[in-house]
């Protein structure tokens, strides 16, 4: 009886959450726009020619902070996303701008519990690493260097270009089907402004 | 009839394509919580479908409820029974779906945390901590062995390449790295496995060996499987030079991996759960909680829907009801079934259709009988008989022009008068009345018979037939009064019979008298002279009475004969005023000589006359004669003749009164003065005014008779001035039967 009793007064904020998100729903609907703690923001970055390979690789500091709440869903085994968005563009007087390169570069984060590691994988190239703590994890996240973006040879000399990046970064589940729920738990998903800046070849 | 049929079609596609979509997207919702991608990114979309739905839904239950209130307090027919309908479906419905809806809510709660419990959490993570220790065993095994390695190669003197293979080989190791504390390899010695390891020392691994600790730490691999990192300083620092450290990886025993792998999947998965549990639960409940509103709404509006349908015949009903009553029987009612409601629907248009025909049937019945009365009253109208219908209780229902004309009264607006009630004094219409209601009265309903009634202006027989109408059961239902005066027919007739009488008497009784006068004087001119004087004196006397009456008899029959003969106009236009000073001028000296007066007084506005100038005269000299006749003995007897301009039926006439102050006519034979052989004179042949009015009628003009207030008589004839009002009389005369009525 006195079971019953806890369960419908632990029901009753349930049901106002419920009949909140429901107006919610009409209000913001998907992608939400840059949570409250969640930040991703591209402090510098630049295309340098690597002369041995002939590639322009790109370095960028991204400075990333999670609230608590997304640390906490991180070592109970949820996994952060960071995606990086790099686009090129060769800069037209009259007509749009061409895209010379687009790439995603994506990681994932996740805690190791048995281990008592975080691991950093890189799913463009399957490489991953793992560090002793999460501020690690996110230090080396944010830290990109030697990112190989363009072939030097498409870069032709003369014409100017514009680079930019953002960072994207959001939570995901191990099994993909429970994503959705992310969506009524986090305001965790961040985008960070895109950061543009000349090359001059 | 096609739009309404079109915007049906239209609403119920719209209704089934919204039902398809909403149920599809709760499908898709309760599908959401199983193994797949796809429903993750439709979640949100299915929950947005549901909201609309729900909007949908709650936008038009707003209109249907409000319309439901309005017509409520509107007082329309059926909404009461619509409400209560609603009410009773509406409840029917919510009860049992919030009943469920609250043991689902408990259930999930339940059923959720009881997925998450305590024990599952604990086992769990005893698990995690029993892989870990049996891993840190092995772990510490291999940092001892590289500490052991570490010192083998300070004895040996340096990290030599074979000696630190040996060692390798010796401890199992898939590498062994000597480098500086600065990162730089200074050797390596790996194992086949080891190709994908990179041979570098991690900083991570610098850092705490210059903080003077161990370094050991399980790698977890891309591809499964764990490698066990160790590293430990190389000798102790020297200075001058770079301290070296050695760092050794282990492989884990695979199948020891695999178990720890397992181990660390179960746990990450449940905490992931664990962690989401709360908006699980949340999710869950608003699903259910979309499912629920959406079905109550949806009960409600199926509610509101069923209620209208099942209304809807019961309105029509009252409205075709309250429609028939006011008498629009063009009703029909849709027939929207085919069960005891459409039955009955069916029955009213049957039965409004037939009131409509019968309707008809009466209506054309009616215009039928209108149109016969019509009809009816044309003929009766046009009729120069009389007729007269009653009611049962004598009151008039109708009466024709010609009853009224007979009659000398209006009868046509005394309709709905008593019949009895009609008529003053002793009039002709008073004594035909009397003598009617006297006949019905004694129950006599049924006859034909001749009534002769005495009026002011003479004696007037009609002729009439009483009918009973047929009415409801014995008693009848009413009466019908047919009658035509033939006063002028019998006159006619008499006349006739007269005119017979004459034709014959002058034939047979003329011829013999010239032979009786011939022999009468031939037997007094033989026999005088033989005779003594007596006898021829007798015998004189006796022949001499026998000439005279034979001389008077053939006056008479000369009389006869005139009254007699067919008429010979010779019609011609004439002075009237100069015709009378004529003929009263004949009479002057004989009047004179009997000591009467005689005054003329003409109208000088009289100026011609169309007519037969012989007759005309013989006219005056037979109403001067019977004045002059009148007032023998009479002292100053006094004879007036006057002309006068008039007008009879709209049309002008000459007048000519001729009046004596003698004795007048007797009252009783009044109305018999133009007939022959009538006479009140001890001397006459009765021929006088009966010539006189047969030269009127031939004339087609009227001739009145009657005393004169003060003692004596007057006669006055009327003359249509022309030929043509002559004609124009004549030919009314049929249709004016008042027109013929002689004051004789």
């Amino acid at each position: 009886m006195s079971n019953s009793h806890h369960l419908t007064r632990r029901e009753m904020p349930q049901l106002l959450r419920a009949g909140a998100l429901l107006l919610l729903c009409f209000l913001a609907t998907a992608a939400p726009e840059a949570g409250a703690a969640t930040r991703a923001e591209v402090r510098s970055a630049a295309l340098t020619l690597d002369t041995t390979e002939d590639v322009y690789d790109l370095s960028a500091k991204v400075d990333l902070s999670l609230p608590d709440d997304a640390r906490k869903g991180i070592e109970a085994g949820l996994t952060l996303r960071l995606a990086y968005q790099i686009e090129l563009y060769r800069v037209r007087r009259y007509m749009p701008d061409a895209a010379v390169a687009e790439l995603e570069q994506v990681n994932e984060l996740s805690y190791h519990a048995l281990s008592q590691r975080y691991l950093v994988r890189n799913l463009n190239t399957g490489e991953q690493q793992d560090f002793g703590s999460l501020q690690a994890a996110l230090e080396a996240l944010g830290d990109l260097r030697g990112l190989p973006v363009i072939d030097a040879d498409l870069v032709e000399k003369g014409p100017e270009y514009q680079a930019r990046l953002r960072a994207i970064i959001d939570l995901s589940t191990t099994p993909d089907a429970l994503k959705w729920l992310l969506f009524w738990s986090d305001d965790w998903s961040a985008t960070s402004d895109w950061y543009s800046w000349p090359l001059r070849p | 009839m096609a739009a309404p049929s079109l915007s049906r079609a239209l609403s119920a596609a719209v209704i089934g394509v919204g039902g398809l979509l909403w149920l599809s997207a709760i499908l898709f919702m309760a599908q959401t919580a199983q193994n797949s991608e796809q429903f993750s990114r439709l979640h949100p979309w299915i929950l947005m479908i549901n909201v609309a739905g729900l909007v949908v839904l709650v936008a038009l239950l707003g209109t249907k409820l409000t319309q439901l209130v309005r017509d409520w307090r509107g007082h329309v027919i059926g909404s009461r029974l619509k409400a209560r309908m609603v009410w009773i479906f509406g409840v029917l419905a919510t009860l049992p779906i919030l009943l469920v809806y609250f043991f689902a809510v408990q259930f999930l709660n339940k059923g959720i945390d009881s997925w998450f419990n305590l024990e599952i959490r604990k086992s769990l993570d005893d698990a995690l901590v029993l892989s870990r220790s049996a891993l840190e065993t092995r772990m510490r095994e291999h940092l001892t062995d590289t500490q052991l390695v570490a010192d083998e190669l300070m004895i040996g003197g340096g990290p030599m390449p074979g000696l630190l293979e040996s060692l390798r080989r010796q401890v199992g190791a898939i590498e062994l790295v000597v480098a500086a504390e600065s990162g730089r390899v200074i050797t390596v010695s790996k194992g086949l496995s080891a190709e994908v390891v990179p041979d570098e020392v991690p900083g991570e691994v610098l850092l705490q060996l210059r903080q003077g600790r161990p370094f050991v730490s399980l790698e977890p691999q891309p591809e499964g499987g764990y490698l066990v990192r160790t590293a430990v300083p190389l000798g102790e620092p020297t200075p001058g030079s770079e301290r070296l450290v050695l760092q050794a990886v282990y492989p884990v025993a695979e199948r020891l991996g695999a178990l720890a792998d397992t181990v660390q999947a179960a746990y990450q998965q449940f905490g992931e759960k664990d962690y989401l549990r709360r908006p699980l639960k949340a999710s869950f409940i608003l699903t259910l909680t979309v499912v629920l509103l959406l079905s109550l709404l949806a009960a409600w509006y199926g509610a509101i829907f069923t209620a209208q349908k099942l209304v809807q015949p019961i309105q029509d009903l009252v409205k075709g009801t309250r429609a028939v009553a006011e008498g629009d029987l063009d009703t029909r009612l849709p027939l929207t079934s085919h069960d005891e409601m459409g039955f009955l629907v069916h029955s009213f248009n049957d039965m409004t259709k037939r009131l409509r025909r019968a309707r008809e049937d009466q209506l054309r019945a009616q215009q039928a009988a209108e149109t016969e009365r019509a009809n009816l009253a044309v003929i009766l109208a046009r009729l120069s008989t009389g007729v007269v219908s009653l009611e049962p209780d004598l009151a008039v229902r109708t009466a024709n022009r010609a009853a009224g004309a007979i009659l000398g009264e209006d009868l046509e607006s005394s309709v709905g008068r008593r019949f009895d009630e009609l008529g003053q004094g002793d009039g002709l219409l008073q004594q035909f009345v009397e003598a009617c209601r006297a006949r019905i009265a004694a129950g006599d309903v049924e006859w034909r018979e001749q009534l002769a009634f005495q009026s002011g202006a003479g004696r007037r027989v009609i002729m009439c037939a009483c009918t009973p109408l047929p009415g409801e059961g014995e008693a009848p239902g009413g009466y019908v009064l047919v009658f035509d005066e033939i006063t002028g027919m019998l006159q006619a007739q008499r006349e006739a019979a007269w005119g017979e009488v004459a034709r014959r008497l002058a034939h047979e009784i003329k011829n013999p008298l010239t032979p009786i006068r011939l022999s009468a004087e031939r037997m007094r001119l033989k026999l005088m002279p033989s005779m003594n004087e007596k006898d021829a004196q007798l015998l004189d006397r006796g022949t001499e009475t026998i000439v005279q009456q034979v001389e008077a008899m053939k006056e008479m029959v000369n009389a006869f004969s005139e009254y007699a003969r067919a008429p010979r106009f010779e019609m011609q236009s004439l002075n009237p005023n100069k015709l009378v000073t004529e003929v009263t001028d004949l009479y002057r000296a004989q009047v004179a000589g009997r000591g009467l007066s005689l005054t003329v007084s003409l109208d000088p506005a009289l100026t011609a006359l169309v007519a037969d100038q012989g007759r005309l005269r013989q006219l005056l000299h037979n109403l001067l004669t019977n004045a002059v006749e009148a007032l023998e003995g009479q002292p100053a007897g006094e004879i007036r003749v006057a002309t006068h301009l008039g007008s009879h039926d709209g049309a002008e006439v000459a007048e000519i009164t001729v009046e004596d102050n003698g004795p007048g006519f007797q009252r009783d034979l009044l109305g018999q003065v133009f007939d022959p052989y009538v006479t009140t004179k001890a001397r006459g042949t009765g021929l006088g005014l009966a010539i006189v009015r047969k030269i009127i009628e031939e004339h087609g003009g009227y001739v009145e008779a009657d005393n004169r207030a003060g003692g004596g008589a007057w006669v006055r004839i009327g003359l249509p001035l022309t030929e043509t009002t002559r004609s124009q009389a004549a030919r009314r005369e049929p249709r004016r039967p008042e027109a013929r009525r002689e004051r004789a």
